[in-house]
């Protein structure tokens, strides 16, 4: 059952992610790299805050949503100013400086070390120590997550979105923000990945640096492009599917070196097929 | 003391030179179809393993180096017309492509990956790890094939562009792609053109520096990525600018190492990137 | 693409995990979860067939009470999640009371969830610190990190004689790990630390970092480098005049080198029987047995002894019977090595050896034996 649940729960993390990079890439428009530098940056956060019991476990989520919100934005800034094609490197070196940055600042992220005996989290009164208890907090998390996207795609501002995605001048013309559109999207984009962040420090009581790195990025990305840009639905079937895929190569006989590049070459498949053959995903409306 | 600075400076000149092969090959692409081609750093991957698997079955460095960027040569061509080529003609959306070339790149490096093992792996060449003295400074002999080579192909490319039909061809569709198309210049014969060029330079690239150093299916993205930041900080479209500016970056790093620990390197690039592009977002040696 | 087959994908996916694989009753089923793929790989590759040929050996002697054992590999990809998903897979379909794991931050991870589910765990692989009090039912076959490095220490001030040292790190777990027990295991001694270099994981090129620290005139070189050995201490040899270096069993890749003679190494005390070890090459068609080979083949057996021990007291083949059994025989010895086990520690304790690199050989310089 525990492992059924450890699957829920990821399936559960990586969906509110999808989401995260479904806002920022999928809707808007900018490429990125860096969802798992944000993820990081919302898993140390509640971690630390909780480890030393600085405030229980809402509230520094609530501290978390509010830093990566920031940061989100600050990293999208560069997508305004200058070209487009320049933001794909600071997306890149971001990363690229987030993953030194959790190495190196051992004070505050145990350092390649990591940070283990995350405590427990405590809801009012309710203690979620259980796989099964976690597994209702994450779903939960998910319900609401998904609520805010489904609201916010039916919104008034979602369909500023969608006109900004496609035609940024003509929004310009007609009096609205485009670049406070972006920033606002770029914000909320932040606050769900702290939230998958907080939960996913939580489900294992450890963190350390290689869960936040480039190719967690890339898989997020791929979890997105495959189930659909811009549809619930997508990045909810996106995780599933891809987290299943370990358990299903498997199946097949492969010398054991080569799983893991096997796994990332489907990854790396999966992007470029589905762009040239099926842009919109299995779920989703076109990139 | 000044032996060791010294050593840090030729070192830095070295690295610079291997990595503005690659900055010159990318800015090149790039400046003429618009195209921000990640997967290019898997093709300077794919050249590095080529390289080493024909060196492991006897064949001379120079004449492997060759065959690798034949190869990587015929990679980047079925790469334009597959994938690039393809989206273009679906209208697909920068977005789109660069996701496609993220994919391309994941391709690449895995399938060295799993032909040729995750690990870290050498040339078996005799020679290459000599070291000839020059002054207070030691250079082993691999590195002197990375500054020989990247020297003149820098030459060559410059020579290339500025002085023969095909070059001034390039250029004019570098600087205005509309144009060009309505004056039958044809821009995708150059886009191949290009892309073919720019396969064939990055791949003597990956090979030379792995030569000196050691060949590894995934720490392409990084090189690449100083490399465009090279790019750039020189004026997109400007070659002398992208190489300088990498040769100056690396000596850069290896100066600051003095001060700082080396592992703040990257921090200190990605930073004095965003100087860059605050600054001087048009590039030292931009052109218009 | 509709709802429907939406759904129908999602549901293929959640059923390939939901499907329970039977296995048969006689057969004695263990876990091992190893970095299968992932940066660690080879040194996964080396730990399966340790666990393998202890397999192959006891079913060859009929098997533990008649009955044939099992190991059921499972890939941590060298990752924390991938290796609690594994982990809790192991346990609730394999239902294994016992898991030889591997890797640092995997045990770390695992290690809060063997104490809830009452599993036990071996670790024969791993070094981290953390490892030596993360759970009451996960012990170390191996000494730690600080154990290693304050005898290292100790031989190179006193021995070597060395006063001044850089440190070379791999900024990674098991890299920082062990250099942070030197530093403080050195300067407690009296010496001073006038380099401290971090290289990054696959990082090729290290002229720099080493001009670097040749220029802090160190008497000696520490380096904690867990992989990619062959360009570092080729460009070491490039660069004149470069110090000794003195590394803990991370540093075993470097021996063989001609740049490496006179080097210093500590080790974990472990010896094979050659007859095993003709055989394990034979049948592996490896060079020789490996360290890590070595170590898993005799966790594996520390399994076997005490699952023996439990059967025949007719108890019940649990987490915690074996855990008890284990800290009740104390002492196992085998072909390999010789483990002492007390209640006090998660870790055995062993004898741990300075070793000198000459042309020919690893010569042992020092030994301390398991107190």
């Amino acid at each position: 059952m525990s492992f059924f649940l450890s699957y829920l729960i990821l399936s559960a993390i990586f969906a509110i992610l999808a989401l995260s990079t479904n806002l920022l890439v999928g809707l808007v428009g900018i490429f990125s790299v860096s969802q798992a530098a944000i993820f990081g940056v919302g898993a140390y956060i509640v971690a630390g805050l909780t480890m030393h019991s600085v405030m229980p476990f809402l509230p520094a989520l609530v501290v978390a949503m509010a830093v990566c919100a920031v940061l989100n934005v600050l990293l999208a800034l560069p997508s305004l100013r200058v070209a487009g094609d320049y933001f794909v490197v600071t997306s890149f070196g971001s990363q690229l400086v987030a993953t030194a940055l959790f190495i190196n600042l051992v004070f505050l992220t145990g350092g390649a070390s990591g940070l283990s005996g995350i405590p427990a989290p405590e809801i009012l009164c309710w203690k979620a120590v259980l796989p099964w208890q976690i597994a209702i907090l994450s779903i939960a998390a998910l319900a609401f997550v998904s609520l805010m996207f489904w609201l916010m795609m039916r919104s008034p501002f979602g369909k500023l979105i969608n006109a900004v995605r496609l035609d940024e001048n003509a929004v310009r013309a007609a009096g609205k923000g485009v670049r406070s559109t972006k920033l606002v999207v770029a914000a909320i984009s932040g606050t769900f990945a702290a939230i998958a962040g907080g939960l996913y420090g939580v489900h294992l009581s450890y963190i350390d640096p290689v869960s936040f790195d480039i190719h967690v990025s890339i898989l997020i990305l791929a979890m997105m492009v495959f189930g659909g840009a811009r549809t619930l639905a997508g990045s909810i079937l996106g995780p599933l599917v891809l987290l299943a895929l370990p358990q299903l190569l498997n199946l097949i006989q492969l010398p054991s070196t080569s799983i893991g590049p096997v796994r990332q070459l489907i990854y790396g498949l999966l992007l470029v097929l589905f762009m040239l053959f099926r842009p919109q995903g299995l779920l989703g409306k076109k990139i | 003391m000044a032996g060791f600075l010294l050593q840090l400076l030729a070192d830095g000149l070295v690295t610079g030179i291997g990595i503005g092969l690659v900055a010159i090959s990318f800015t090149l692409y790039y400046a003429t179809t618009g195209t921000f081609h990640v997967a290019h750093a898997g093709l300077y991957t794919l050249g590095a393993y080529m390289a080493w698997w024909l060196t492991t079955m006897s064949v001379p460095f120079a004449l492997a180096c060759i065959a690798a960027a034949a190869i990587c040569l015929l990679a980047g061509l079925l790469v334009q017309v597959l994938v690039y080529d393809r989206l273009d003609r679906t209208d697909a959306s920068p977005l789109a492509k660069l996701i496609a070339s993220l994919g391309v790149l994941y391709v690449l490096q895995n399938l060295v990956a799993i032909l040729f093992s995750p690990d870290l792996l050498q040339f078996p060449t005799a020679w290459r790890g000599g070291v000839i003295q020059l002054g207070e400074v030691y250079l082993s002999y691999a590195q002197l094939v990375v500054a020989g080579s990247g020297l003149v192909i820098f030459a060559a490319l410059m020579a290339f562009t500025r002085l023969t039909m095909a070059g001034t061809r390039i250029r004019a569709v570098a600087s205005n792609p509309f144009l060009a198309e309505i004056t039958q210049l044809r821009p995708h014969r150059v886009y191949l053109m290009v892309m073919a060029i720019a396969s064939a330079i990055v791949a003597v690239a990956g090979a030379a520096i792995g030569f000196d150093q050691a060949i590894q299916p995934y720490t392409g993205i990084l090189v690449l990525l100083v490399a465009t930041i090279a790019v750039i900080a020189g004026g997109i479209g400007s070659i002398t600018g992208a190489f300088v500016i990498s040769i100056f970056l690396s000596v850069l790093q290896n100066a600051t190492l003095v001060v700082l620990p080396g592992r703040w390197s990257i921090a200190l690039t990605f930073a004095l990137f965003i100087a860059f592009i605050v600054i001087r977002p048009r590039g030292l040696f931009a052109h218009r | 693409m509709n709802r429907f087959h939406a759904a129908a994908t999602a549901a293929l996916a959640i059923f390939s995990i939901a499907v329970m694989p039977a296995h048969a009753d006689e057969k004695l089923v263990f876990g091992a979860l190893l970095p299968l793929t992932g940066p660690a790989a080879p040194i996964g590759a080396e730990q399966q067939r340790g666990v393998d040929y202890a397999v192959r050996k006891i079913n060859e002697s009929g098997g533990i009470d008649g009955r044939k054992v099992e190991f059921r590999y499972e890939d941590s990809q060298g990752k924390p999640d991938t290796g609690v998903l594994s982990f809790n897979k192991l346990i609730d379909y394999d239902h294994v009371p016992a898991v030889i794991s591997a890797f640092s931050s995997v045990g770390i991870a695992i290690g809060p969830i063997a104490t809830r589910r009452e599993t036990l765990v071996l670790n024969p692989g791993a070094q981290s610190d953390q490892l030596g009090d993360i759970s009451p039912f996960l012990l170390n076959t191996i000494p730690l990190v600080h154990d290693e490095t304050k005898v290292l220490a100790r031989y190179i001030y006193d021995k070597v004689g060395a006063r001044n040292v850089a440190v070379i790190y791999e900024n990674a777990a098991a890299g920082t790990d062990g250099r942070n027990d030197f530093v403080e295991a050195f300067k407690k001694l009296g010496g001073t630390i006038v380099a401290d270099e971090a290289i990054e994981f696959g990082q090729t090129n290290y002229r720099p970092t080493l001009l670097k620290v040749r220029a802090a005139k160190p008497d000696l070189v520490y380096l904690v480098v867990l992989q990619g050995y062959e360009p570092l201490i080729e460009q070491i040899g490039q660069i004149p005049g470069f110090p000794v270096c003195a590394g803990t069993t991370f540093l075993r890749l470097a021996w063989g080198h001609l740049e490496a003679v006179g080097w210093y190494q500590s080790a974990v005390h472990s010896e094979i029987d050659p007859k095993i070890e003709e055989e394990f090459k034979t049948i592996y068609k490896q060079p020789d047995m490996s360290f890590f080979g070595r170590e898993y083949y005799t966790a594996a057996n520390i399994i076997f002894e005490a699952t023996a021990h439990v059967l025949k007291d007719g108890k019940d083949l649990t987490g915690r019977n074996l855990l008890d059994k284990i800290n009740e025989i104390q002492d196992f010895e085998n072909s390999v090595a010789k483990l002492h086990f007390d209640k006090s520690t998660n870790t055995a304790k062993r004898g741990i050896e300075v070793l000198k690199y000459t042309k020919t050989e690893r010569e042992v310089v020092a030994v301390e034996s398991a107190k």
